[in-house]
């Protein structure tokens, strides 16, 4: 048994937190309440809460673990313990691993192998296309029996039209979401940051924000006219969002995930051709910022997911034009948002609890994550107090191509529990 | 030098975070080095013993004379280390390289290559100082240092002057180099391209034109022509080279104007004859092409002379 004293603890209710002990028996939370004790005779290890939130468990519903494949990077045993060093007990993989996942054999295996080697909830997506090819249809029937709730081509836009209609159509037997990585690639053309005032004055060639917002129109036009749900990946522009909103207002079944990176950093961080800033959809600008931030707090972005995507250190040691894309974000999502937006009052605990666990893990039709009696035990305690230094040593990743490396940021989780069980204790 | 001597750096790789002070001084230090052409001796001590390194990734004879020259000038040894330009070599092989010229021990590395920021992640690598020869779209310091020079002879103070800038913005390392250059000395920069070749966020900072009547009726002092970049466009950005002359270049007739006003013509070099100008431009009194090319010598010299490798014996 395990009893967290005098816990300030974080849900879906906005407002102040309300403060409670909780006893945690086997995988269940047995009692939320005040001045709780053990029961007699039972023998608890108490945890003082005072000052420190409990938080549900996060759900991180778009990772790259590498894994098969590209083992270098990241593994799932790496990206999972990740997760757990950043409070987050639940991630969806993306398919677009070597080989790719477009069939049920191949969720399967991935599964099997998740079940060995992580200790939190890991599921992967599946590919619309095979080898993510944007040609013919994955195993689709097949991937959704072995438990696949979204598919997604990811970072390989479909750029046939008609594929995609057929794709959408074919996934509302199966209730499947069709997820899209918004880029007209005759546009984003060899691009490698946002272009604007940034990419001129770094002589870096830039993708313009037409390249996402023509694609998203196009995507949302299909999936209304399919009547298919699509969720859209990474969101980078603040056009594109209000188109988002504008469809979602139209009736049209879609959800919308933004990235932390894109509400904390613009083009401007690049600074010196920093490759840890170089990411797909890039880096906006701090218009794009403010706009999203605004539209995370209104609820058009239904989800935040990370994008976590690791790299060597090799891989990112380059010119900013040969390094490739993407940033890790498992290890430093909540403290970083707490640190810029929660502390500082731009929202509360409500929105990172709904759009960081409760929403994602709708979306994905698993049973919420709550600090309710009779509950599983999934929670993080977080100090609010505390920091955390994003040093290779802290990370559990394989890789640490974040901006945040090497700085100190407000917040520290300091215990994951995940059915009952305590898998990070700092 | 008499000059109060700004605090030296270790790389040259662009202007834009130069400041001031440091370009100042940097256009001061050449004066001298440009009378050392008229002494029968031209050279002096400065980097005896000191090795410079030229490493091209990219085709050039004038640039590469240009630093050979300013090098051994210094009394410099001069090494040109001539790289395979059939393809384009990533920042890492790139990095291989230097680590196997690091036993030659090198001072100053000379770096052109077809991508930008190249020099700056070589900088990062290396404790030899790196002057950016042209790195991709992204900047070319010392050809703005000489721009700046060759302008300076004429107008000791570019206060208000005026400069348009003619031809590729996008794909130009000269364009972006040369007009923050002249943004810091106080000069008034237009600019004026086909508009698939000038960068829409260009018009919040210079004025932009769309025609050589626009640019005539805003009066500049200087036209600045750019060589039409065709190894650098993947893609057609305008229809073909006589529409480019027809409207964008400086024609016979253009000519004319620019002469009766005495405006000056400056140009990066190598020139495309029929296309950015025609002949009759390059024999133009006030045709400034070979002062450019004569002053980056001097103003090359100034650059080695200030920047201060971190190679081991100055540790």
């Amino acid at each position: 048994m395990i009893l967290f004293k005098n816990a300030q603890i974080a849900s879906e209710q906005t407002g102040p937190l309300p403060r409670a002990d909780v006893l945690v028996e086997g995988e269940k939370i047995r009692a939320v309440g005040q001045n709780i004790e053990p029961p007699e005779g039972a023998e608890a290890q108490v945890i003082d809460c005072e000052g420190k939130i409990l938080l549900p468990g996060l759900f991180d519903m778009h990772v790259h673990f590498r894994d098969p494949g590209r083992g270098d990077k990241e593994t799932i045993k790496t990206g999972s313990e990740a997760a757990i060093n950043g409070g987050v007990t639940g991630v969806l993989m993306m398919p677009n691993t070597t080989p790719a996942i477009d069939s049920g054999a191949g969720v399967q295996a991935l599964l099997d192998n998740a079940a060995r080697n992580a200790r939190i909830r890991v599921l992967t997506s599946g590919c619309i296309t095979k080898g993510q090819e944007g040609k013919d249809l994955a195993g689709i029937a097949g991937m959704k029996s072995k438990g696949v709730f979204l598919i997604t081509d990811d970072g390989n836009p479909i750029t046939d039209e008609l594929v995609l209609r057929r794709a959408m159509d074919y996934a509302k037997n199966f209730e499947l979401l069709v997820g899209t990585q918004c880029e007209t690639p005759s546009l984003a053309g060899d691009g490698a940051m946002n272009e604007g005032a940034a990419s001129y004055s770094l002589g870096i060639p830039g993708m313009p924000a037409i390249s996402e917002e023509i694609c998203l129109d196009r995507n949302l036009r299909i999936a209304q006219h399919t009547g298919a749900h699509i969720h859209i990946h990474g969101l980078s522009t603040a056009c594109g969002m209000e188109t988002v909103a504008r469809f979602k207002n139209e009736g049209v079944k879609v959800s919308c995930e933004v990235a932390p990176h894109h509400l904390l950093f613009n083009e401007g961080d690049i600074g010196d051709y920093d490759t840890h800033f170089k990411t797909n959809p890039p880096l906006r600008t701090a218009e794009d910022n403010a706009r999203l931030l605004q539209g995370l707090k209104e609820g058009i972005f239904d989800v935040i997911a990370t994008n976590h995507a690791p790299h060597t250190q090799s891989d990112k040691n380059q010119d900013f034009t040969s390094a490739p894309f993407g940033i890790t974000g498992l290890e430093t999502a909540l403290v970083s948002l707490y640190e810029r937006f929660i502390k500082t009052g731009e929202f509360g605990w409500d929105v990172l609890v709904r759009r960081y666990s409760s929403e994602p893990r709708k979306l994905a039709k698993l049973d919420p994550v709550v600090i309710e009696e009779g509950a599983t035990a999934e929670f993080v305690l977080f100090d609010p107090e505390g920091c955390t230094k994003f040093t290779k040593k802290f990370m559990r990743s394989k890789s640490s191509n974040t901006p945040f490396l090497d700085r100190e940021v407000a917040g520290m989780v300091e215990m994951v529990v995940f059915n009952g069980e305590i898998l990070l204790e700092r | 030098m008499s000059h109060e001597s700004p605090a030296s750096r270790k790389d040259l790789l662009d202007i834009a975070s130069l400041e001031r002070e440091e370009i100042e001084f940097l256009l001061e230090t050449a004066k001298p080095f440009k009378d050392l052409v008229s002494r029968s001796v031209k050279m002096v001590p400065t980097l005896r013993g000191r090795t410079v390194l030229n490493l091209f990734y990219e085709p050039s004879t004038r640039t590469r004379s240009s630093f050979e020259i300013a090098a051994k000038r210094l009394s410099a040894d001069v090494i040109n280390f001539t790289v395979s330009t059939s393809s384009v070599t990533k920042g890492e092989s790139v990095l291989d390289t230097i680590e196997t010229l690091q036993a030659m021990r090198a001072d100053y590395l000379v770096v052109r290559h077809q991508m930008a920021g190249i020099p700056s992640f070589v900088a990062k690598h290396t404790g030899a100082s790196v002057l950016n020869a042209g790195d991709g779209y992204h900047a070319h310091p010392t050809q703005a240092l000489l721009d700046a020079y060759t302008l300076r002879e004429i107008y000791p103070d570019l206060t208000g002057k005026r400069v348009v800038i003619c031809g590729d913005i996008l794909h130009s390392r000269v364009a972006r180099s040369t007009s923050t250059i002249l943004e810091k000395l106080g000069a008034e920069v237009g600019l004026l391209g086909p508009g698939s070749l000038v960068p829409r966020h260009c018009a919040k900072r210079f004025k932009v034109f769309r025609t050589w009547d626009e640019v005539f009726a805003w009066e500049p002092d200087v036209v600045y022509l750019l060589r039409v970049q065709f190894e650098r466009q993947k893609a057609q950005f305008f229809p073909g080279v006589s529409e480019y002359h027809r409207e964008f270049g400086v024609t016979d007739e253009r000519l004319e104007t620019i002469q009766e006003r005495g405006l000056y013509v400056m140009h990066p070099g190598p020139i495309n004859r029929g296309v950015e100008l025609t002949d009759d431009v390059t024999r133009y009194e006030r045709c400034l092409i070979n002062q450019q090319v004569e002053n980056g010598i001097p103003t090359r010299m100034a650059a080695m002379y200030w920047l201060k490798p971190e190679t081991a014996d100055r540790r």
